[in-house]
């Protein structure tokens, strides 16, 4: 049994206001908004971040703070979680305080980044809020994705309601930082159901006193020191690693002794009193519950209510995950005839999630516990965790109690059979290859140019041809990615196969138990989606190559398309370039709204300079996007695929001319890419129907030129200047809400630099099409 | 600061907002709620059920409220409501909307003089059932509907300090933009006063049943994987009310059919046939909108080169007259 030390077990008692010495202020805020409260009391050096739901607000929240020049921590936005994983471990070995939050795949996505960071004892604040991880995708809470945190070797606080989360990243901040610990934290708190609710909160208004609270960080080594040369992250095998590895499960059984005492610092500071293990009513309880998070303060007010009934019953939670406080819950449980866990996510085949496991195997080990112990499997996927379904462990418990066993000891709770009476809601019969192979976009190569032809039917002849999506889908009204879609779906010929990265065409077309998609379509996340598709498309070429799929020609092939919001083109950049370098025989088409728009409008990389977005926001302080627009288009180019263009939709003729060639060389040579700019009117915020003339003037502005490279050689399809109709940025930026504030007197150097950049970038495509080898 | 006695000094006041995204029920739980928490001395959480950041879908925002020193445990939706407040007539039809409606509650709804909604006869009876036609005052005073609604509730409400709440309602606009506080502060005001109580209309026994969402599939029926395999099956899916009170007319005489519409339509709401002229030419002609899938967003009506497409205020049961089906068979979801 490992050493731990004796403490003593307090019940958490809430705040009372003003109650610690330190002069605090009431305030009302969701976990999220605590968290960036906290973060800005704390004043971390750099916070490295990528928006996921639901921990984007704490960025977000950050973001407008610093623009109203609350703060000044360096934020940099990362081209994905694993990027945003490295920004946080290169900023923590410089010596400084560092910052993170993030959610669900996006803690996966940064997973093996996590043992790396600890393993080289590099601390810093990560907070995730709990959701459910892929797949199917689900935005919404459980401990899915904590779960998967526990064997990085961080330490990991709960944080069960807002205050607790302001709280915890305080402590955090001297438990990681401790001497004897330097490993890096999780505050851990439900996804909405604590990340998005307010609370009343006590912040910290003496700001002196918070920072001799928290000391300095004092890293033994920092890379920052050219006189005290090191070498972080040695090549290391055995005989070594089990010793740097015994190491840190030192660091972590210090961490048991740093950790209650960190907790009564705090509340002499704030008032504020926190234990290792929650125990709610435990004392003389025979029968509990044990769950993490919200949901033990729902079962706390149940507990209540069952005790006014006569029934001793109690509620047993953590505040710390890691170290795990065995010894602990063997003393809270030594007594207790029956417990309920409840498992907010499966360890699918080991008959319990990872709170079950490990709280049998610290109760196996007390030879005067006789704890009888059944597994509940609950809430997943943001499921509500209500008074009944409280009251329904607390029922199986005391049941458990009374007969000394449990007749189920593993189950779910709450899950549906079915029922003979429900089903799919009806669809659409498939789409006959007929239907969709009309000629509308008739592509013949030039034999004196290699280049393509297109002869275009006339609109109203498409408005017959079956659309490849569904109406009843969830977009916004105005929405620009479906109009997109209609228009590439009107000319591409025959069978079609998609794959929709995450964002927001996915989210709104395929909400469970429905789909808007009439033909075979497959979502994966969007940092994999070019990866995913290119192995598809292989496996069909292998099948067709052994015999194994009838034999078809050509024109009878598949077409296979990715659709990518411009988001999935930053953290899926590195897997589309794969599968553009292997040239693949399948079209990228990306719809780019200049951010990430699914998750509440978050800068990607696409934004331009100055554009605010909800990580760029505008204030005295800070005046939107701090770097220019990203040129995928290029990068493709760069990638020599056999075609390459850039569209609107605002221009449906060019588009399909261009989605036409795009198959074609798609069937035909390998990969097509096609940036095509997309209307978003929530969230460039103009009217739902300014579609036409804002698209309009970011093309005749020369913002976003319309050209193709087709087999190396530039094109521009449209030249505003050619055509004397090139119009001012300004009346571009004019137009929409998040760029208002660059019309505003004060701007004008940051109006010169997009100008600037702008025609850089316009002259060099000129020069490209005017060039016979470019 | 005042001390705000609540209904159940011991208990929890909750107030449910139903509303549809992009209205400001949002906006104004958090209003209410911050109002009572920072400047009426109680406790209070609020949050609202919302997925992913779409306008134009169902939105539900919560307050739950309590003295001061009483811990609000629960994270869950509020099933059972003392006060509903509904932002949009379209939800007054469904029943999920005054779910779970505690006897002795408040509901109140935006609706224009003389719209009463049938379905709200469910409600317990003695049910306070108040309407107020928020839309047309947010217009009239150029401010939001949610301004008058939370006007409507603090006069109903006694409790709630309404000069707090209004407070709250226009701290951020006082200093840069004193127009927009001022248009805000008339809209609370003809709220607060503009409201008719629909005596007699609630004649339901009882505190109404709580509804909960059921899934369609269970774990022994649904597909493995997740798959869905109905493909095209939104097409049951009913949009209609995202629409915020304006809709595109189709004036069939002067269209040319030219199909720019359908190039800019993001709902593929539109339907379209084909005739033979004399000479047996084909001719793809648009016959309509089916408003089961339009939002509204009139994008349609902006593109049109002739005016075909006209922006109308869209007046109960106009939409459905003009409705031209794309799924003839199928009806509507419920």
């Amino acid at each position: 049994m490992a050493t731990e030390a004796k403490l003593v077990i307090q019940q958490t008692k809430p705040g009372k206001p003003g109650a610690g010495p330190v002069a605090q202020k009431t305030d009302f805020l969701s976990g999220n908004e605590a968290a960036a409260k906290a973060a800005s009391d704390i004043e971390f050096h750099v916070m490295g971040y990528f928006p996921i739901t639901p921990s984007t607000e704490v960025a977000e929240t950050l973001s407008r703070m610093q623009a109203d020049g609350e703060h000044e921590i360096m934020m940099v936005p990362a081209d994905g979680e694993h990027g945003a994983a490295g920004i946080c471990y290169g900023a923590s070995l410089g010596g400084g305080r560092v910052l993170n939050a993030t959610s669900s795949q996006g803690l996966l996505y940064a997973l093996e980044q996590l043992p790396v960071q600890s393993g080289t004892r590099a601390p810093m604040v990560l907070n995730v809020a709990t959701r459910a991880v892929s797949g199917p995708l689900d935005i919404r809470c459980d401990h899915s994705d904590i779960y998967f945190a526990l064997n990085t070797g961080w330490i990991i606080l709960m944080a069960r309601g807002p205050q607790e989360v302001y709280d915890m990243n305080i402590a955090a901040i001297r438990i990681g930082e401790h001497a004897d610990v330097r490993l890096p934290v999780i505050v851990a708190y439900d996804g909405f159901f604590t990340s998005h609710q307010k609370r009343r909160v006590e912040t910290i208004t003496d700001k002196e006193a918070l920072k001799a609270f928290l000391g300095e960080n004092k890293p033994p080594y920092t890379a920052l020191d050219p006189r005290k040369p090191v070498t972080f992250g040695p090549y290391m095998n055995d005989p070594d690693l089990i010793n740097n590895k015994k190491q840190h499960s030192m660091a972590m059984e210090a961490a048991r002794k740093v950790i209650p005492e960190v907790f009564a610092e705090l509340e002499q500071l704030t008032g504020r009193s926190y234990s290792v293990v929650d125990r709610y009513r435990m004392d003389d309880a025979e029968a509990a519950v044990v769950l993490l998070n919200s949901a033990a303060e729902t079962a706390k007010a149940v507990a209540d209510t069952l005790r006014d009934q006569g029934q001793k019953v109690g509620v047993l939670s953590l505040n710390v995950l890691r170290p795990f406080p065995a010894e602990l819950i063997r003393d809270a449980l030594r007594g207790v005839k029956a417990i309920v866990i409840g498992d907010r996510a499966d360890s699918y085949g080991a008959d319990g999630g990872n709170l079950s496991l490990e709280v049998r195997a610290a109760i196996q080990l007390d030879p005067e516990n006789s704890t009888r112990v059944a597994t509940r499997i609950y809430g997943l996927g943001g499921k509500d965790f209500d008074d009944d379904d409280a009251e329904a462990f607390f029922d199986l418990a005391l049941e458990g109690a009374e007969k000394g066993a449990f007749e189920e000891t593993f189950g779910y709770h709450g899950a549906f059979a079915g029922s003979p009476e429900l089903d799919f809601a009806e669809g659409l019969p498939p789409i006959e290859t007929a239907e969709v192979t009309r000629g509308m976009a008739k592509v013949t190569p030039d034999e004196e140019t290699g280049l393509l032809n297109v002869e275009l039917q006339p609109l109203w002849a498409m408005a017959e041809v079956p659309g490849r999506i569904a109406p009843g889908h969830g977009a916004c009204p105005g929405c620009g990615a479906f109009p997109v879609l209609h228009q590439v779906f009107s000319v591409l010929e025959g069978d079609v196969v998609v794959l929709f990265q995450t964002g927001c065409a996915m989210v709104v077309t395929t909400g469970y138990p429905k789909t808007a998609h009439r033909v075979t379509y497959i979502h994966n996340l969007f940092q994999n989606g070019a990866a995913t598709l290119s192995g598809l498309v292989e496996m069909y070429h292998e099948l067709i190559r052994r015999g194994e799929l009838a034999g078809v020609s050509i024109d009878e092939e598949i077409t296979f398309v990715m659709v990518s919001g411009d988001g999935g083109m930053d953290i899926g950049m590195g897997p589309a370039l794969g599968a553009a370098h292997r040239n693949h025989h399948m079209m990228i088409l990306e719809y780019d709204n200049q951010g990430y728009m699914n998750t509440g409008a978050q800068l990607s990389y696409s934004t331009p300079l100055g554009h605010r977005t909800s990580t760029s926001q505008v204030g005295k302080a800070r005046r939107g996007k701090l770097t220019h627009h990203k040129d995928t288009p290029q990068i493709f180019s760069a990638a020599h695929v056999p075609y390459v263009f850039t569209a609107s939709e605002g221009y449906p003729e060019d588009l399909m001319r261009k989605a036409a060639k795009a198959q074609w060389y798609a069937k035909h040579e390998g990969l097509s890419y096609g940036k095509i700019l997309s209307f978003c009117p929530l969230n460039w915020t103009t009217t739902d129907d300014a579609a036409e003339s804002v698209l309009q003037v970011a093309i005749d502005s020369l913002f976003f030129p319309i050209y193709e490279v087709e087999r190396g050689h530039t094109t521009i399809t449209y030249d505003p200047e050619a055509l004397g109709r090139k119009r001012k940025l300004t009346d571009w930026l004019g137009q929409m809400g998040k760029t208002k504030h660059l019309m505003a007197e004060g701007n004008e150097e940051r109006l010169a630099a997009i100008e600037e950049e702008v025609m850089r970038r316009w002259r060099r495509i000129k020069a490209m099409h005017e060039h016979p080898e470019l | 600061m005042n001390e705000c006695v609540l209904p159940d000094p011991t208990g929890l006041f909750e107030v449910r907002f139903e509303s549809i995204g992009g209205l400001g029920a949002n906006s104004a739980g958090k209003i209410l709620a911050t109002a009572a928490v920072l400047d009426m001395n109680l406790n209070g959480s609020h949050f609202s059920s919302y997925g992913s950041e779409k306008k134009g879908s169902v939105v539900r925002s919560y307050v739950r409220l309590g003295a001061v020193d009483k811990p609000i445990r629960t994270s869950a939706p509020i099933d059972s409501p003392d006060v509903i407040v509904i932002f949009h007539d379209a939800l007054a039809k469904q029943d999920i909307t005054i779910a779970g409606m505690k006897e002795k509650g408040v509901v109140i709804y935006n609706g224009a003089p003389g719209d009463v909604p049938a379905n709200l006869k469910k409600l317990p009876a003695g049910t306070k059932v108040v309407r107020i036609d928020a839309t047309n005052i947010a217009l009239e005073e150029f401010s939001r509907a949610n301004a008058v609604l939370l006007g409507t509730l603090c006069a109903v409400v006694p409790f709630l300090d309404g000069d707090k709440v209004l407070d709250k309602l226009t701290a951020k606009f006082r200093e840069h933009n004193p127009r927009a506080a001022e248009a805000n502060d008339r809209a609370f005001m003809r709220g607060a006063t503009e409201f008719e109580v629909i005596e007699g209309l609630a004649e339901g026994k009882g505190e109404l049943p709580v509804i909960r969402p059921t899934p369609v599939l269970g774990y022994e029926t649904a597909p493995m994987g997740g798959v869905i395999p109905n493909a095209g099956n939104t097409i049951s899916n009913d949009l209609s009310a995202s629409r915020t009170g304006y809709m595109p007319r189709f004036a069939g005489a002067k269209c040319i059919h030219c199909g720019l519409c359908a190039t800019v339509c993001p709902d593929f709401c539109l339907a379209w046939t084909h005739e033979y002229d004399e000479e047996g030419v084909k001719k793809i002609r648009l016959k309509g909108i089916d408003y089961q899938y339009c939002k509204g967003c009139m994008r349609c009506v902006e593109t049109c080169p002739t005016e075909a497409m006209v922006r109308v205020t869209e007046t109960p049961g106009l939409a459905d007259s003009l409705r031209v089906p794309l799924y003839a068979e199928k009806a509507p979801a419920a």
